[in-house]
């Protein structure tokens, strides 16, 4: 074990005393006194005495380097004395000239710049998008024609991943819904007496609106993520030029077998997001006087197929528009990690908008037919 | 030392001296660097102890284990730079999380240290931009930011081109000539374990144990196990077998 003394440089008139160790850990107070031993003595010649100097590290280096790199008049120069053989070779061997000019980090792009490339990059965006599209419809088609070709296992397995693991949370969210709603209109229709119909409110908002919805934003969240984030690995890791270079296609590889686990897990999970929010509306009502039995009836009334039907096509819907989207913003995702987060990230988001945005389509056109 | 109940290697003893470069090797799946991440800490060993300065790694509470992971730097086999930062920043890194160093000071220092691993034109070039060779090296530069005694390299040359090896290799000799670094080098490049090595300690995956130490070049001409031979001559399974039959 070494003892280690603490450094010090003392100014004595124009002598820097250097002496103990050195080394990154102890050398912010010595530079910083030492340089101000050079400020205050601007015309006159400055000896560093390092003949008490145990030790330096690259950072006491550094230090003997920038002290005697320091451009003075002429006269007021600085004199490193009884610095050891091999570490005054070491700082001679550094060039002064070398480090004249301040470390500048490049520049960041200003506001324009900014502008111009998202443009880009949205007009790029599109392009692959609708490339996307054509490979997935083509790669679909191949499929119809030829079901063996596709991955039934990998279906399995994602749709295990995607569906049934995701079961407890979409039913502690879709029951928390039923039993706010419920309870958020029953304490208004109350005041109204109308308090049976809150059954229909609860039966028609899950089955058409809430299930699929908040299922779907559950999903993108959780499993559009999730493959952006794994094609994006295999991405990174060159998976996915293997495939290329064995003659296969990536999206009938690796996007196809999520599709399909997507669009028939979305749907199988909105059911169960339907049947838990409209106990959960049960429940609430049970406190505002209705039994189960009246809310069963008053259900049966309210709601029908359709209700159920169409729920399960907006699910469907949303299920392979996640899918795809987190197959596509995988496949292209940039070099490094960073780029995988920002695929996961930018899944997520588009996916969330582009399902309220879809969801708010198929309440026009819904409303337009009278479905 | 291991995973969970798999044991990759058991009844290792060897030090490493002050100032000196001892090569780890083996096979791949030897366990070299999952014995580089028990000496670093990284890891716990199933059994044992990694004492250095005769201080206890493994038994160390929190803070007087950080001490002495201080006297540590380690190059990773990818180099591990954050891809946020320049080449500088990221050799800057650790002055700026543990010093008080002022930041033209510390820019100086981390030019300096990118200047001994002949790095100095790539600072303020992206990771992203950098070809293998830069990253490790811009990887040992990051390693040495802190003043650590002792450098553990992984795989410091596997990948690199000859001459790109060889300058590394270079780098390695001079920062001991210069700084007395003490340096552990993991790796299986049979051009880098004779240009640099002191000694060299060598894993095999099958008997789980150092089947060999001492120099290079002794090794390779005197050993009598033909695992050992084998390695150092570069000979396929088969012909080995051939030649025994």
């Amino acid at each position: 074990m070494t003892t280690v003394r603490r450094a010090a440089a003392v100014a004595e008139a124009a002598t820097i005393i250097l002496e103990g160790r050195i080394t990154a850990y102890t050398a912010a107070p010595i530079w910083r006194a030492a340089l101000e031993t050079l400020q205050r003595n601007p015309n006159h010649p400055i000896r560093v005495d390092a003949a008490r100097l145990e030790y330096v590290d690259d950072t006491g280096i550094a230090l003997l380097f920038d002290l005697k790199r320091r451009e003075r008049q002429q006269g007021a120069e600085v004199r490193i004395e009884n610095l050891a053989p091999n570490l005054a070779a070491l700082v001679e061997g550094y060039n002064p000239s070398d480090f004249a000019q301040a470390y500048q980090r490049p520049p960041s792009a200003g506001i324009a710049e900014h502008i111009g490339r998202a443009t880009a990059q949205m007009i790029a965006d599109t392009k692959d998008i609708i490339a996307f599209l054509g490979e997935c419809t083509a790669a679909i088609g191949h499929t119809v024609r030829r079901p063996r070709s596709i991955r039934w296992r990998e279906v399995v397995a994602v749709a295990t991943e995607a569906g049934a693991n995701a079961v407890p949370i979409v039913l502690l969210i879709g029951f928390l819904m039923g039993v706010i709603i419920a309870f958020q209109t029953a304490l208004v229709a109350q005041k109204f007496g109308a308090v049976l119909f809150v059954v229909n409110g609860v039966g028609i908002a899950m089955l058409r609106e809430l299930g699929p919805l908040m299922t779907a934003i559950v999903f993108a969240g959780r499993t559009g993520a999730a493959f952006a984030a794994q094609i994006g690995t295999q991405k990174v890791n060159e998976e996915v030029n293997a495939i290329v270079t064995f003659g296969l296609d990536p999206v009938r590889f690796l996007v196809l077998p999520r599709l399909l686990a997507a669009a028939v897990a979305l749907p199988l999970l909105a059911v169960l997001a339907d049947m838990i929010g409209v106990f959960g509306g049960a429940l609430v009502m049970l406190s505002f006087g209705v039994s189960f039995l009246q809310y069963y009836h008053q259900l049966l009334t309210a709601v029908g197929a359709s209700d159920f039907i169409l729920g399960l096509v907006k699910a469907t819907v949303f299920g392979l528009l996640i899918g795809g989207i987190g197959c596509q913003r995988g496949l292209g995702t940039g070099a490094g990690a960073a780029a995988v987060g920002r695929s996961a990230t930018s899944t997520v988001v588009t996916s969330i908008v582009w399902v309220v945005v879809l969801d708010g389509l198929f309440a026009v056109l819904i409303s337009r037919w009278n479905f | 030392m291991g995973y969970g109940q798999r044991v990759l290697l058991e009844g290792a003893s060897f030090d490493v001296q002050r100032g000196e470069i001892l090569v780890i090797l083996g096979g791949s799946g030897s366990g070299k660097s999952t014995l580089m991440k028990n000496m670093i800490g990284l890891y716990r060993p199933q059994a044992g102890d990694v004492l250095i300065d005769g201080q206890s790694l493994v038994t160390a509470r929190a803070e007087a284990r950080a001490l002495l992971q201080r006297k540590l730097g380690v190059m990773y086999q990818s180099g591990a730079l954050f891809g946020s930062l320049t080449t500088l920043e990221n050799v800057r890194f650790p002055l700026d999380e543990f010093t008080d160093i002022a930041l033209p000071q510390k820019n100086l220092t981390a030019r300096m240290l990118l200047r001994q691993v002949e790095m100095g034109h790539a600072e303020a070039l992206m990771p992203a931009e950098l070809s293998g060779g830069m990253l490790k090296r811009a990887g040992i530069a990051r390693a040495m930011a802190l003043g650590a005694d002792i450098l553990m390299l992984d795989e410091p040359s596997a990948g690199l081109d000859p001459i790109t090896a060889a300058n590394l290799d270079r780098t390695i000799l001079l920062l001991r000539a210069n700084l007395g670094f003490t340096f552990v080098v993991v790796t299986h490049e049979l051009t880098s374990i004779f240009t640099i090595a002191d000694r060299a300690i060598m894993l095999d995956p099958r008997s789980r144990r150092i089947i060999a130490e001492g120099k290079p070049a002794e090794l390779r001409d005197n050993s009598s196990d033909q695992r050992v031979r084998q390695f150092f001559n570069r000979q396929p399974d088969a012909i080995v077998q051939k030649v025994e039959a």
